[in-house]
């Protein structure tokens, strides 16, 4: 008999198969609880009480599965690959099956088999997910206990594309933030499961399958796709998508026919395992059955354990105590309350992630009572029953209860701001901090708080924030992963602690993301490592990832020496041990606090801010407290409430609370932009007056040079007339050729190419992608082309980036880079498929850029990203692939290399690139490309110009200005998720680098130090801060970040996206320029696809809190300065009136004309700083640039034309 | 009178001035007006000739051999080297600790290395910041990108200063042979032949390490192989230090390999190894350890010198100098000469002559050091044909890791049927591996469906998911090695056993590698007995 064992991440299937026939005599398939041993060894157990008649010599096993690598050897069982055993399984079964897709627990998998046109053999092509893209099924298991269906439930659901929201299935943390969202939103189960299924299903399109088409008959493997209908019905409607966008004929069979799911799916890599026994061509090995394996897990496992294990988390039980004593959360009792008193006070609450936290406060401020509830999927829901255990606490004793407030803080806050019109509805971080300084003193440098899915970092500095830092997407999701660490074995979180303290080792994880730590885990499980010993394994990690990952500051001493540690993971003991001491190993003098209501401090904060408003403004917006409890409402997700205010027609919910007084209050969730927040049209035109009106007040350059660079805005002059006189140059070689080259200009005249070109060319249509550096070199190669004739209509640049740009034309990569160079792809197809009437184009011009012109001096070179360099490489091999879809367009792809940086190249190159293709001179495509630059140039100006007026603006009125700093293509609001716009809206005009005034003599004040200091040659070199600067982009980057932290009325905003690895080097750079100016500093670093608008939000409203503060310590700086004169004033005729007495009295006696002459020497002197006085706001003020005569003459009409 | 007069206001007025100023800054700070503080990066003083003997210097990342012998080969000019060890998880886990973040991983590896081994001077050894700060300096290679090789220095800084290593010296090896120069004043002397000995040790540790690999999979005791090159390492690094005949060394290694026994009738795939440099060449945690653990499953593993990575700098400076020599100047600048205007250029045919004729005295003592160990029908790469082969995929101007060459490698892998598998390794994070030549190879793939390409990507953890990738890979060419070989068998009609008797009456020496006709070295084996 063979056996087949598949040992997965989440469970064990097993297959006995009969050699002659592969007929499955006996099987099972059960969840292993991260015992796949033991689990195993059950299954074994009952193979051999099935076959009792079967000695154990006439067994053989094969085993696969990402779990099997250990148990292999024991069992003496032969090791099969997973892909391949299920490979094998499906050309046994399905011979006409050539497409394959298996979702796991943590892996996902395509197989592909494609005939080779010359062999005639079936080649299989195989892939497997990322790092990046794991949890598939785990994914699915957690979101599924997060919506709370049952199975019951899952197995009816039916898949509806109609109502479908956005999740990011780019990996399975990111997905878990995007459900947490919707199931805040109020949007129901059902739909939140199918979004998930759609996201994955489109990610594995996108990603997994490499760029390649699953060719029917497809079939879907794994647990999810067997037991998911919705998934199955998922994928039978985006992979015919497939096939019809590809232009790939399928006849007329069904989805159902094409896309199949086998009976026991489940079996396949098991079954194919055995299918390999059969066919095997390595070494026999021998079963060793059972006992084997019992005695492995009971010493084996232990030899097995990885030597590089680490500590436990205490050395003694005495330090255990020590510590305990010191740091346990101290029990609350909850206030009681004499029958017949009204208890008077404030609720604050915080809807955090995962559960629902809120806080009755007296008037003092002390804590009455605290509630506790985990997230039932709708935030009013969980606030109702909340409301009512507060309430029923105190009217039980005999009580009554008035409330006097309402805050609220957290994900929820913004649905109950409008259901039960709450007090405050304040950000999270800042609401940390108001609860901290309440319980720890005014004197805190560093509060960290710790949730379910967020971590959060706040820095102190005379009882402010001074700057923060959060958790990203790819950090986040540590708390769950304790929780969820507890859960898998079965352990109370509670006791979480308990169990963890007791183990003497621990295996070192590898800190990061949570979806890489729990790959770890499972490793480690399967290394032998006890439950004690990962608990601790995994309580050492967090601290780890709160200061290396995600506040990367590696001297943590520099942040100060008091720490309050707060959030419901600090619960957790075993968490606080591993702070505790990793803080105390790095600053030894430090003073370590836990928060005394640590899993509350949100709703503390938020009670207490309600307390502030209400107590200022005299009365409560709050509803009550019994119409709060007996809220109604309702919530409706169907095409009534969809969007149609643009193209993208997003899903949304509305929640209609009715409130006390009859009038229904809508919240409305799901949507995607601003647009999405009203309902009728007259809205919207009302919502874009009002952003007219503040986009006038606030100007964004960012948005303004995205669109002006692609504008046609510079008309070039014609085409110079044949017989023109032009220079040029003889080259030639002395000593037979190997000499040095010798040059001679001479005088010649300009060259034409003929009128049928010239028609020619002003028919020809030209695509570029709005990607990429085009968002710098747009003008040139508009200008290049008009110059030549190409009508300036036929130059089509794709569209901004949008999500539907990137649904429908990402899916071709092979590779998964920085968003930007993906998007490149989406764009490159957007020109193949032109929309609409849309002309399709002859060319498709998509320079590979190796480098630019920078106005930064002094640089090793002006490189560009490698990644960027490359991308219309991978672009061209992802649309010749499998076919060539630029042939069957018939257009013409140019992805020739372009050198910016070496204007004489550049003109060989532009014209061995476009010469024949448009048929025309050197001369002339030499005089193109000076138009070209002339463009350039023109942009430059008009963009300096307004960034001008910004910056005096700023300095005049004592102001902020925000700079932008980032790639030039962060500018696409597609891939800055158009997180300027946001503080536009809150009044803060935003600067783009490219705007910044590149005058010398006008940058000259704000680098004078190190100018004088020698540190600098001029104000473009950065060398003094970075010499390693050949990256373009970088570089520019690093030098406004100085051009920030010298201007004080410029605060900074600094994007990046996810894997940009030529922003790396320069974020301690920054940082170190940013801090040491104490420049206000934002950084949204790891950009992506998915626009994460929670993170966002909490990042916009927290900056905003700090933009206000430096506002109003810029005014006072103002006012100070004024101050400063008039003291230096006074001092000055206390000094005068000192040095005259002084003198007088030497003096005594002597020409009283002398006298008079020192006298009024003194009062000049006087008159002096008194005019210093009257002066100073006038000094305060810009100084115009000394601008050269020829810049101060240019015709900026030109611009906008 | 007067004029005494004034001079005496003069003077007081400037005590008054004194007095305000120091006034002025008091009030400065109680107002809160100081003015924004700019940062700058400290630069480091440079290190002298007269260091030169109480310093020692650090440098690594190359393979474990090739390390032993470039310190060897420098200490024989006088220098005091320590070579790091191979770079391990550990070392990782510094680099993440004190490096910026989303860095790729050979960066964390090599900057935590050294972080790494400075810790262990200062906790172990007892050393002070100063006697380390004073004491060491590391020697490493540098660029001027694109990728973030270049920006290694950067990296080093940062992490130096955030590990409280303020001031120690990071001395780059200019990576352009191309200009090679002699500063009198600098503690290392540039000189031709510094680089020599450089160049010579990365050859004879390339020579040893594609013996040790063909020799390895087919020895018949376990261990016999790494023994020998042992001692053949010991031999060579000699050599350097004595500054004797390295040819010789390389003869009397002959010998102790030839007493390796191996079996070569044993049908295993051979995996090209390709992919990121520091990737592809690690024989540690930062690549899982591969080409071991590719033996392990049965392969026998080629590898890519050392010595190719040298021929693509000296391609690199010869196309691009080729290139700029026949550019005419810009209209513009044109336009600011008279007609009749005559001036030599700076660029000169010498530059590219001189370069070919490094690139032929490379080839040249690397075939020596080949024909005096018994490396038989070897031929290093040329990264000219591999850019002519690659260009209709990949433009050789995109530089930036292996730039074109891993898509070049793998064409002609599968064209000259040079092995069974291309293993293409890059470490998680890296540029122009991970996310372009990747995303490229999938159209080779398309366009040559008999390769069998697999990329894998290193972060250091997951190993078992890379493990497995690869068996899967293995899988496949495994039977595929094993059908060479009894096609082979069969067109000599021999069975397995006469093969053996006939390969044992031949006495073939254990360096002797059989001609190439397949990928499979067994089945060669077979086609010479014919």
């Amino acid at each position: 008999m063979l056996i087949g064992i598949d040992v997965g991440s989440t469970t064990v299937k097993c297959v006995v198969v009969e050699p002659e026939t592969l007929a499955i005599r006996w099987s099972r398939y059960e969840r292993h609880e991260t015992r796949q041993a033991e689990k195993l060894a059950e299954m074994l157990e009952s193979i051999h009480q099935a076959f009792p008649e079967q000695p154990l010599e006439s067994f053989s096993a094969f085993i696969t599965g990402s779990g099997a690598g250990p148990l292999a050897d024991p069992l003496g069982a032969r090791f099969v690959q997973e892909v391949n055993a299920v490979t094998l399984s499906v050309e046994k079964l399905h011979p006409d099956v050539n497409s394959v897709v298996e979702l796991g627990g943590q892996d996902a998998k395509v197989i592909l088999f494609k005939e080779n046109p010359e062999t005639g053999e079936r080649q299989v092509i195989t892939s497997m997910n990322d790092k990046c893209a794991s949890g598939t099924g785990a994914t699915i298991d957690k979101c599924v206990l997060k919506v709370g269906m049952n199975a019951e439930q899952l197995k009816a659901l039916e898949f509806d594309p109609g109502k479908l929201h956005h999740v990011a299935a780019k990996c399975g943390v990111f997905a878990e933030t995007d459900i947490v969202n919707l199931i805040k939103s109020g949007v129901p189960s059902g739909e939140v499961m199918n979004s998930l299924a759609d996201a994955i299903v489109m990610q594995n399109l996108s990603v997994l399958t490499r760029g390649n088409t699953l060719m029917p008959k497809v079939l879907l493997l794994g647990g999810p796709n067997t037991y998911l209908n919705f998934l199955q019905q998922a994928w039978r409607l985006r992979i015919p998508q497939t096939w019809a966008e590809r232009g790939y004929e399928v006849g007329d069979s069904s989805a159902e026919e094409l896309v199949i799911v086998p009976d026991n799916a489940q079996y396949y890599a098991a079954y194919g395992a055995v299918v390999f026994g059969v066919q095997d061509v390595g070494e026999a090995v021998e079963y060793r059955g059972l006992e084997s394996l019992r005695t492995f897990m009971q010493r084996g496992r232990q030899a097995r354990m990885s030597a590089g294990a680490g500590k436990g988390l205490v050395g003694s039980r005495e330090e255990l105590e020590a510590f305990r004593k010191h740091y346990a959360v101290p029990v609350f009792n909850a206030a009681r309350f004499e029958p017949g008193t009204v208890v008077r006070g404030y609720i604050g609450l915080d809807g955090g992630s995962t559960s629902s936290k809120a806080v009755l406060i007296d008037e003092q401020g002390e804590i009455l009572k605290k509630e506790y509830r985990l997230s039932q999927g709708n935030p009013i829901q969980d606030t109702k029953e909340i409301l009512a255990n507060i309430k029923n606490y105190v009217t039980e004793q005999g009580a009554s209860l008035e409330i006097l407030g309402f805050g609220a803080t957290g994900y929820a806050a913004d649905v109950l701001e409008k259901a039960i019109k709450v007090d405050a509805n304040i950000v999270e971080t800042v609401a940390h901090m108001m609860s901290a300084q309440k319980y720890c003193g005014d004197d805190i440098d560093v509060i960290c708080d710790i949730g379910g899915q967020d971590i959060k970092v706040l820095f102190l500095q005379h009882g402010q924030v001074k700057s923060f830092r959060l958790s990203n997407q790819c950090s986040a999701g540590n708390g769950m992963l304790l929780q969820a660490m507890a859960a898998q074995f079965g352990v109370d979180v509670k006791d979480y602690a308990e169990v963890a303290f007791n183990a003497d080792l621990s295996p070192r994880f590898s800190y990061g993301c949570a979806v890489f730590l729990d790959t770890d885990r499972v490793n480690f499980q399967k290394e032998g490592f006890s439950k004690e010993e990962l608990f601790a394994g995994l309580a050492q990690v967090l601290p780890k990832n709160v200061w290396q990952y995600v506040v990367q500051i590696p001297r943590m001493a520099e942040l100060g020496r008091k720490y309050v540690l707060q959030g419901g993971t600090q619960y957790n003991l075993a968490a606080v041990k591993a702070q505790v001491d990793y803080i105390h190993e790095r600053v030894p003098n430090a003073e370590v606090r836990v928060h005394p209501h640590t899993g509350e401090a949100g709703a503390i904060g938020a009670a207490l801010e309600a307390k502030r408003v209400v107590e200022r403004r005299g009365h409560s917006s709050f509803i009550g407290l019994d119409e709060a409890i007996d809220l109604h409402y309702t919530t409706r997700t169907d095409e009534s409430t969809r969007c149609t205010f643009c193209e993208n027609n997003c899903s949304r919910t509305f929640i209609d609370t009715t409130l006390p007084d009859g009038e229904v209050s809508r919240y409305i969730a799901g949507f995607a932009c601003e647009k999405g927040t009203v309902e009728s049209k007259e809205a919207v035109v009302e919502l874009g007056k009002e952003r007219k009106r503040l986009k006038g007040l606030y100007p964004n350059l960012v948005d303004y040079e995205a669109n002006l660079v692609f504008r046609h805005f510079y008309k070039v002059p014609p085409l110079p007339e044949a017989g023109t006189p032009v220079r040029d140059e003889r080259l030639s070689r002395g000593l037979f050729g190997l000499g040095a080259m010798r040059r001679k200009v001479y005088e010649r005249p300009f060259e034409r190419s003929d009128e049928t070109a010239a028609e020619r060319r002003g028919k020809l249509r030209v695509g570029i992608p709005r990607v990429l550096n085009s968002y710098t070199i747009a003008p040139f190669m508009r200008s290049y082309l008009e110059a030549l004739g190409v009508d300036r209509r036929n130059i089509l640049f794709s569209d901004q980036t949008s999500e539907e740009l990137f649904q429908e034309g990402g899916k071709y990569g092979s590779v998964d880079p920085c968003f930007p160079s993906k998007a490149a792809l989406a764009h490159v197809h957007s020109l193949l498929h032109p929309k609409g009437n849309r002309k399709p184009v002859d060319y498709i011009w998509f320079p590979t850029l190796v480098d630019l012109p920078s106005f930064v001096d002094h640089t090793m070179a002006n490189k560009t990203c490698p990644v960027v360099a490359g991308t219309p490489m991978v672009a061209q091999a992802a649309f010749t692939k499998e076919k060539n879809f630029f042939a069957e367009a018939g257009v013409e792809y140019l992805h020739d290399p372009l050198h910016f940086d070496n204007p004489a190249r550049l003109l060989q190159q532009l014209h061995q690139m476009w010469g024949e293709h448009l048929g025309i001179t050197r001369d002339e495509s030499d005089w193109a490309a000076t138009q070209g630059w002339e463009a350039m140039r023109l942009v430059d100006e008009a963009l300096q110009e307004r960034g001008l007026e910004i910056l005096n603006k700023a300095e005049k009125e004592n102001d902020v200005a925000l700079l932008m700093i980032g790639r030039p293509y962060h500018n696409d609001p597609g891939l800055n998720h158009e997180i300027l716009e946001e503080f536009q809206t809150l009044g803060y005009p935003v600067l783009s680098i490219r705007s910044i005034p590149k005058d010398a003599a006008y940058l000259r004040r704000f680098f004078k130090e190190p100018l004088e200091e020698g540190s600098i040659e001029d104000v473009f070199d950065i060398r003094d801060v970075w010499p390693e600067n050949y990256s373009v982009n970088s570089t520019q980057k690093v030098w406004a970040a100085k051009f920030a932290a010298a201007h004080k009325h410029v605060a900074v905003l600094d994007l990046s996206s996810f894997k940009c690895g030529h922003d790396a080097p320069t974020y301690g750079i920054i940082d170190k320029v940013i801090a040491t100016s104490k420049t206000p500093y934002l950084a949204m670093h790891d950009l992506d696809a998915n626009k994460p608008s929670g993170s966002i939000n909490i990042r916009v409203k927290t900056y905003a809190y700090s933009l206000n503060l430096y506002r109003e310590h810029l005014s006072d700086q103002g006012d100070n300065l004024s101050e400063l004169e008039r003291s230096i004033h006074a001092k000055r005729c206390e000094l005068v009136e000192k040095h005259l007495a002084e003198l007088a009295e030497r003096h005594k006696g002597e020409d009283a004309a002398s006298w008079a002459s020192v006298e009024n020497a003194y009062h000049a002197y006087l008159d002096k700083g008194a005019e210093a006085v009257v002066k100073v706001d006038f000094e305060r003020k810009p100084q115009p640039a000394e601008r050269p005569e020829e810049d101060a003459r240019h015709d900026s009409r030109k611009v906008g034309e | 009178m007067q004029a005494q007069q004034s001079q005496v206001s003069t003077v007081s007025l400037e005590t008054i001035e004194a007095e305000l100023k120091a006034f002025e800054e008091k009030e400065r700070e109680r107002l809160g007006l100081d003015k924004p503080k700019q940062w700058r990066e400290e630069r480091v003083s440079d290190f002298t000739r007269s260091q030169r003997d109480s310093t020692t210097i650090l440098f690594g990342g190359l393979t474990v051999m090739q390390d032993k012998l470039i310190s060897s080969a420098l200490g024989a000019m006088g220098y005091t080297t320590q070579a790091l060890d191979c770079a391990d998880n550990d070392a990782l886990q510094l680099g993440k600790e004190y490096g910026n973040r989303a860095q790729c991983n050979p960066t964390y590896y090599t900057v935590g290395n050294l972080i790494k081994y400075l810790n262990h001077l200062r906790e172990e050894k007892g050393l002070s910041h100063q006697q380390i700060v004073d004491n060491y300096i590391l020697l490493t290679a540098g660029a001027c990108g694109p990728c973030r090789f270049g920006m290694y220095v950067t990296e080093y800084r940062k992490a130096l200063r955030d590990a409280g290593y303020e001031g120690f010296r990071v001395h780059l090896f200019q990576q352009s042979l191309g200009a090679i120069d002699s500063t009198e004043e600098s503690g290392l002397d540039y000189s031709f032949e510094f680089f020599r000995s450089v160049v010579r040790a990365v050859m004879a540790g390339d020579v040893l390490n594609l013996m040790g690999y063909r020799i390895r999979p087919y020895e018949v005791e376990a261990n016999a192989t790494d023994k020998a090159l042992d001692r053949c390492r010991d031999i060579v690094a000699e050599a350097f230090t004595r500054k004797k005949s390295v040819i010789k060394a390389m003869r009397r290694c002959r010998d102790i390999l030839n007493e390796v026994k191996v079996d070569r009738l044993q049908p295993k795939p051979k995996v090209s190894v390709i992919g990121e440099f520091y990737a592809m060449t690690t024989e540690g945690d930062a690549n899982y350890r591969l080409q071991r653990f590719l033996e392990s499953e049965g392969a026998e593993v080629d590898i890519q010198p050392v010595t190719n990575w040298l021929l693509y700098m000296l391609w690199e400076h010869r196309s691009d100098a080729l290139k700029m020599m026949k550019l005419k100047r810009t209209p513009d600048e044109l336009a600011q000469l008279q007609p009749g205007h005559s001036e030599k250029s700076g660029h000169s045919i010498l530059g590219p002559i001189v370069n070919r004729i490094a690139e032929a005295a490379i080839r040249y003592a690397f075939n020596r050091y080949a024909k005096a160990i018994g490396l038989e029908g070897y031929h290093l790469g040329d990264p000219a044909e591999l850019a002519r082969l690659s260009s209709d995929y990949y433009l050789d101007e995109v530089r930036g890791g292996e730039g074109h060459m891993e898509v070049g490698k793998l064409i002609y892998t599968v064209q000259k049927k040079k092995a069974h598998l291309v293993v293409s390794v890059k470490p998680f994070g890296c540029m122009p591996s991970s996310a372009v030549s990747d995303g490229v190879q999938t159209l080779v793939t398309a366009r040559y469906p008999q390769a069998n390409f697999l990329a894998i990507e290193t972060s250091g953890d997951g190993a078992v998911n890379v493990y497995s990738r690869v068996q899967m890979a293995l899988f496949k060419v495994r039977e595929k090695a094993r059908r060479e070989f009894d096609e082979a068998l069969a067109e000599g009609g021999l069975a397995l056993e006469e093969a053996r008797v006939r390969l044992n009456g031949k006495r073939a020496a254990t360096v002797h590698y059989p001609a190439h006709r397949e990928a499979c070295t067994a089945a060669n084996g077979i086609y010479e007995l014919l």
